[in-house]
């Protein structure tokens, strides 16, 4: 419970101080604050709504106060672009981020454990001569590379796939879980999907195997070979399943860190996601909406990141005795 | 067992090139233990040399804009003859533009690594040998560093600075630190408690002159592994950005020439010949330092092998 | 005889060389005996019992010998073979339970995963079998749903000794079986330990580096000394007349069996490096009573019924035992 409160606190402290660098950013560049985004075609009209916004009449102290009070209730201001509130602009695209990332992840983490705990048994054989290498050069390919490939070939060259977008245009459901269950979804979903899983999956396949081979040290694996179990399960039911805990809290960090790193991917398949709307915005300069889209990025990041923690400390007793020798 | 007579304060200089010859021991002893870590020291040495040589090596003004002989665009020209990989959408030459973006991608990469594993190692010392506030300060710093999504930081940097390659370098810098420095500073930690050290302190050098001089090159191998692995990730980054469009419009990289093919529908056109070299060429100097880091840390860490 | 180990060699590849860890020894095992392997750490006594079982780190390779049990050699089963048998006629019980027993698995069903899986018995029957070896061992039924490391030390071995006896083995190995405990425990798990012994006419190779274990639950001894077997015989012969100067030595460095009259003496010095063994005997460096003739390989001596030692002087073995409880003797004995 202290530890819940201490990370607790460690996870506030870390977001307010992000969102305050996030500030004095905007209010330290040179020349007036918003030079960077006004331009010809600002109106009048919205210069005053953005002077009154960010209450540039008032004092650092008091816009800054504004700007956490306005945090803390959920207000990220107006889009320049869209006319219409951050938080509803950024929920929008939101659902559409996370289904990409949680279904690439899961192709990823099913594909690499299995890889890893494989490539972990076939130690020192040619297998692991060969896969090493092919694991560390998908994880050294960028991601948008590697979608622009497959969209030219399974996308241009076959016609198997939609090239872009999360549905077709003029599509229409009856509700949300309607579109996201629509065959059409998951066609678009497809090649974004695998291509953030070849390259998500190198982590946890290099994480798995590294587990197993300390795994398989153990006196309990020597014991179940003594136990005359067939290779099946001492490689599953042993090895693999004491190797997994870390590869979980590897998963929960992962979710963090790939909602805000799939944003070229989302940009190379328009896929309507947060990153996409993140460079869009700072493309656009539309300030609120960037500075909207980073803060709601770093909050999934940080709030995964203790998750993650959470977890594993709840599990670390029984692995805390397991590790000790 | 180390008799006490063996505890002696080496001079300064000893304990430097002591620190230097570990690693260039190490760096040395690649080939013979890893093919593979020394298939990426051939390759970057391949790419520095291009890098080095890239005026000599080029066909045409990566940036200039060509017309055949009928004074036509000669844009989207298959690969052969005058242009080994063919020319662009707006008629400039691809493998001109390849050459060139090596030293772009090299340039960021190195700076990066160098600056963010200074910054690490600096940290890490510090941290790890006053410990105590100090510690704690730059500990929960470390903290906030990697509670910020990298690309999405870097994405916003472009927007308030003027597109540039340096504001990889800068975002780099400002984020990537702390996992070098959490790994040094425990290094640090350990080494603090040593015999050696020890007998420093006793000789009267200042807290100062025992970290720089002598603890500082016992970790200089750490900073060189985590060097290796940042001038990977510093490439990625570059090529993302410029990618995303938010790179310097007036130089040619990597990252640059799959925007240009991307947006000029080189996809729609299968021109593979374009879009495919640069991807190959990243996961190449990437992939190397992969290798020579994995290379490196064996050596340095070797695993009882039974 | 259930088990002949008959000039066993096992050797480790090592980078630089090749380590005989196990050098041509002999031992048996009758049915229904207890035989105890000691020696110090690293004499290879853990690396020759566990050759039995065949299940050895990857660089261990048999370099010749053969292990009979029930009348098979064991060493030239195939594969399949000796997996069929393993843990069905040979049971294992660990030196460590903590790390011997998997942290993510409750103890009962790692007692059941053995009964279904290499027993062939039913869900439903291995649970009722997996209470009958926890009452066995004295270990409550309800302590089948705990985890590993939920049991305190002397109730892990105690579950580890059930885990062996599950599929009634015709041999146990049991290594250092209680040596992680403390002086009380050790001396509750060995009672219910040779009491089931006893009750199951278990045969049992006890491996242990005390000699007052020994002298506690084993019929026989086999003394083992840089991968050798220095001296093997009866337990009550051995101890009595030890006719090896190692033996004499090991007893004199515990004091609860020579008995408080005599000044507590270890051998001082450490046993040899494998990779480059000494010429002749491997004790002769530590050895008060070594003389030119040890330079030579010594000789296999039999000095009793069943008993014998490998050593120049056995012959000589009474009056070198007088000579051996004064504890000035074994000062300043090593040589290079």
């Amino acid at each position: 419970m202290v530890y819940f409160l201490k990370r607790f606190a460690q996870m506030i402290f870390v977001l307010w101080t992000v969102a305050t660098i996030l500030f004095f950013m905007f209010r330290t560049m040179p020349g007036t604050p918003l030079a960077a985004f006004i331009d010809n075609t600002t109106t009048e009209e919205q210069q005053q709504a953005l002077i009154e916004q960010f209450g540039l009449d008032k004092s650092l102290g008091e816009q800054y106060w504004l700007f956490l009070t306005n945090l803390m209730q959920g207000d990220l201001g107006q889009s320049f672009f869209f006319k219409k509130p951050v938080v509803e602009v950024v929920m929008e695209v939101f659902p559409n981020s996370v289904i990409l990332t949680l279904s690439s992840l899961l192709v990823a983490y099913i594909f690499g454990i299995i890889a890893g705990a494989y490539l972990a048994w076939r130690r020192g054989s040619w297998v692991e001569g060969f896969g090493i290498p092919l694991v560390l050069t998908t994880r050294a390919a960028p991601e948008f590379w590697l979608g622009m490939v497959f969209l030219a070939y399974f996308s241009f060259h076959l016609g198997w796939l939609p090239s872009g977008g999360a549905n077709s245009s003029g599509a229409e459901f009856s509700s949300e879980w309607a579109r996201i269950t629509s065959w059409d979804f998951l066609s678009h979903l497809a090649l974004p999907a695998i291509t953030l899983a070849i390259y998500l999956q190198g982590l946890p396949l290099l994480l798995m195997r590294s587990n197993m081979l300390n795994v398989l040290q153990e006196e309990f694996i020597t014991m179940a070979r003594m136990k005359g179990l067939s290779t099946w399960a001492i490689v599953i039911r042993h090895a693999a399943r004491n190797a997994l805990l870390p590869v979980a809290t590897a998963f929960a960090l992962g979710i963090g860190g790939a909602v805000g790193g799939n944003v070229v991917v989302e940009t190379v398949f328009s896929w309507p996601g947060i990153g996409r709307l993140l460079v869009n915005a700072v493309a656009a300069s539309d300030y609120p909406l960037a500075q909207g889209a980073f803060l709601m990025i770093t909050a999934v990041l940080v709030v995964m990141n203790f998750i993650a923690d959470i977890t594993y400390h709840l599990l670390d007793p029984r692995v805390r005795v397991a590790a000790r020798g | 067992m180390q008799r006490a007579d063996e505890i002696a304060l080496p001079g300064r200089g000893a304990r430097v090139t002591a620190g230097l010859s570990r690693w260039v021991k190490g760096v040395t002893a690649i080939p013979r233990r890893d093919p593979f870590a020394f298939a990426g020291v051939l390759l970057y040495l391949i790419f520095i040399l291009v890098a080095i040589f890239a005026e000599s090596l080029v066909t045409h003004d990566p940036r200039e804009i060509l017309f055949d002989e009928n004074y036509d665009l000669a844009r989207n020209l298959p690969p052969g003859g005058d242009h080994i990989l063919g020319t662009t959408f707006s008629g400039r030459d691809i493998y001109s533009q390849l050459v060139m973006g090596t030293r772009g991608a090299l340039l960021v990469g190195v700076t990066a690594a160098v600056c963010v594993v200074t910054i690490g190692t600096i940290i890490g010392l510090i941290a790890g040998f006053f410990g105590g506030i100090v510690d704690t300060i730059l500990m929960r710093l470390a903290d906030i560093a990697l509670g910020v999504p990298f690309l999405p930081f870097v994405i916003v940097l472009a927007a308030f600075l003027n597109p540039s390659q340096w504001n990889v370098v800068l975002g780099i810098a400002l984020l990537l630190w702390p996992q070098s420095a959490r790994v040094i500073r425990a290094q640090v930690m350990s080494l603090r408690e040593r015999a050696f050290i020890e007998a420093a302190r006793v000789t009267g050098a200042g807290p100062w002159r025992i970290l720089f001089v002598h603890i500082a090159p016992n970790v200089l191998s750490l900073s060189f592994l985590y060097a290796s692995i940042a001038v990977g990730w510093a490439i990625l980054t570059e090529a993302s950005i410029s990618f995303l469009g938010f790179g310097p419009s007036d130089s040619v990289t990597w990252g640059y020439m799959l925007q240009d093919a991307y947006a000029s529908q080189a996809l729609g056109r299968e021109q593979y010949y374009w879009f495919v070299p640069p991807g190959l060429c990243i996961i190449a100097v990437v992939v190397a330092g992969f290798f020579i880091s994995r290379g490196y840390e064996e050596i340095l860490f070797p695993k009882l092998k039974d | 005889m259930l088990l002949e180990v008959r000039d066993l060699v096992i050797e480790y590849r090592a980078t630089r060389g090749r380590v005989r860890a196990v050098d041509r020894i002999s031992f048996d095992v009758p049915a229904g005996a207890v035989v105890g392997v000691v020696g110090e750490s690293g004499c290879g006594k853990t690396t020759a019992v566990r050759a039995i079982t065949r299940v050895m780190p990857a660089s261990a390779v048999f370099a010749g010998g053969s292990i009979t049990l029930d009348g098979t050699d064991l060493v030239s089963l195939s594969e399949r073979e000796m997996k069929k048998r393993l843990w069905r006629d040979i049971a294992y019980v660990p030196q460590s339970a903590m790390n011997a027993l998997d942290p993510v698995w409750r103890v009962g069903h790692q007692i059941e995963e053995v009964l279904v899986d290499r027993g062939g018995m039913g869900r439903r029957a291995a649970r009722a079998r997996a209470e009958e070896l926890f009452a066995m061992v004295g270990l409550e039924g309800k302590r089948l749903h705990d985890y590993p490391h939920q049991f305190s030390g002397g109730m892990r071995q105690r579950a580890s000794i059930a885990l062996a006896l599950a599929l009634e083995p015709q041999l146990v190995i049991a290594d250092e079986p209680v040596t992680a405990l403390d002086v009380v425990i050790q001396r509750q798990v060995l009672d219910t330990f040779n009491e089931l012994q006893k009750r199951l006419n278990l045969s049992v190779i006890l491996v242990t580096h005390d000699i007052s274990v020994v002298a506690y639950v084993c019929d026989y001894v086999v003394v083992m000394y840089a991968g050798k077997v220095v001296e093997a015989g009866p337990v009550a012969d051995v101890l009595a007349e030890p006719s090896h100067p190692y033996t004499m030595g090991l007893y004199n460095a515990f004091p609860e069996l020579a008995g408080d009259e005599r000044d507590l003496s270890p051998i001082e010095g450490s046993p040899p490096d494998l990779l480059h063994p000494p010429e002749g005997c491997r004790f002769r460096q530590r050895c008060p009573f070594a003389t030119g003739a040890c330079h030579t390989e010594p000789p296999e001596i039999d000095v009793g019924a069943g008993h014998r030692a490998l050593c120049h002087r056995a012959g000589e073995a009474p009056a070198l035992r007088t000579e051996a409880r004064r504890a000035e003797t074994w000062v300043g004995v090593t040589t290079e």
